[in-house]
């Protein structure tokens, strides 16, 4: 590998974490709850 | 060292992209779990207009048999894979949104009795795997790994200190392949044992959250015991959860100094990447809850979305299960991974009726 080869680098763009995507969506879902968008979701 | 040049990998399709593979597995998953839960509403009342005598079995057993069944009969088809994986993000979703149901002071309170438990299962928990694994011959970092996921919590955990002390990728593998397997036997076990044993939902539940290593088959089992007994063993297995960080970094900074690992520099970022955060999403629910954020109907109705949830995660617990592909991993493993969680099962057993009588929980 040359060294221009080695100096480049692959930046990652950045993401949030399967848990935090689970507490965000989890929040989002108790959040419309409250604003009344699911009155009533059955079991 | 040069500047490197960053080179942004710009792909605006890609998440679209991530969203389309899942939905195949995810439909598989919600079907998988809606056949458990019909077959557990219609087979007990067809059995009982027919005058049979079968047992009453639960959507969550139901749900992990047909997943069992498939994955180790025709096996999970290719398009499928990515959806079924998901079954994490709705565990931890389902955790979250199940915070809903407790008081800030109950949590407090059995937060408090089950973080000494929690500390003495970890620390008598890594001393025994320690000991067996030298016992049995078993390479360094694999009895770390295999400490680690049987002690904190199951594959998590294991991938966590993986990365943390540099272990090979076959180590990780047979860690893995040995806490799922045991996970397995757990659910159908610890429901046979709590019963025969009568134990009540709460000593049940925090015996299962305690001694069941990864957070799905605990959930799962303690779900399989009763609804009380379900939500006691999540609220103990995240405070094993919430260990984590703690654990990892203490092994890191071990490997690191016998030079077999990386330095850990910053230790409180550590500890934040380590941190699961779905258990400070679970205490701000909790915290809403407690305030009457949410009305007496809302808490239901979260609750129940915290109940579909679960029933994905069960779906993928039997689908994610196959029982030829950890027979492949060795026995030896598998063998010390076996007689710990036997030991460590008894010995959290004795801890939870210790407690019960000492506390009065």
């Amino acid at each position: 590998m040359n060294t221009e080869e080695s100096e480049v680098q692959v930046k990652k763009p950045w993401r949030l974490s399967l848990d935090s995507w689970a507490v965000v969506i989890a929040l989002l879902a108790a959040l419309l709850v409250r604003a009344g968008a699911f009155k009533h979701i059955p079991w | 060292m040069a500047d490197g040049v960053a080179v942004p990998q710009v792909q605006p399709w890609q998440p679209a992209l991530r969203f389309l593979r899942v939905i195949p597995g995810v439909l598989l998953l919600a079907a998988i779990g809606y056949a458990g839960k019909l077959l557990e509403q219609n087979l007990g009342a067809y059995a009982k207009a027919h005058h049979w005598v079968f047992p009453n079995i639960e959507y969550v057993l139901w749900a992990i048999l047909l997943g069992l069944l498939i994955s180790n009969t025709i096996g999970v088809p290719e398009i499928f894979r990515t959806g079924v994986a998901t079954y994490e993000f709705w565990l931890k979703a389902g955790i979250v949104l199940l915070g809903s149901r407790f008081l800030l002071g109950d949590i407090l309170k059995l937060g408090g009795v089950s973080l000494l438990l929690v500390a003495i299962e970890i620390t008598g928990a890594m001393a025994f795997m320690t000991f067996l694994g030298r016992v049995f011959h078993l390479k360094p970092k694999l009895i770390t790994l295999l400490a680690v996921g049987s002690a904190v919590c199951g594959v998590s955990a294991i991938i966590a200190t993986k990365g943390a002390i540099d272990a090979d990728d076959e180590d990780s593998s047979f860690s893995i392949a040995a806490i799922l397997a045991l996970g397995a036997l757990a659910l159908f076990t610890f429901p046979l044992i709590g019963h025969a044993l009568h134990l009540g939902d709460r000593a049940y539940g925090i015996w299962a959250g305690l001694a069941v290593d990864n957070t799905a088959e605990a959930t799962a089992a303690g779900a399989l015991y009763s609804d009380a007994a379900g939500k006691l063993a999540v609220l103990v297995k995240s405070t094993r959860n919430a260990m984590i960080g703690f654990v990892v970094l203490a092994y890191a900074i071990y490997w690191a100094s016998q030079g077999q690992a990386k330095a850990v520099g910053n230790k409180a970022a550590f500890l934040w990447q380590k941190f699961p955060k779905f258990v400070l999403g679970f205490l701000l629910i909790s915290v809403l809850a407690t305030y009457q954020f949410f009305s007496k109907d809302q808490v239901g109705t979260i609750a129940n979305l915290s109940r579909w949830a679960f029933l994905l995660t069960f779906a993928g617990v039997g689908l994610r299960t196959n029982f030829r592909d950890m027979r492949k991993q060795g026995l030896r493993p598998f063998a010390v991974g076996a007689i710990g969680e036997v030991v460590i099962a008894v010995f959290t057993l004795g801890l939870v009726v210790a407690a019960e009588k000492l506390f009065g929980f």
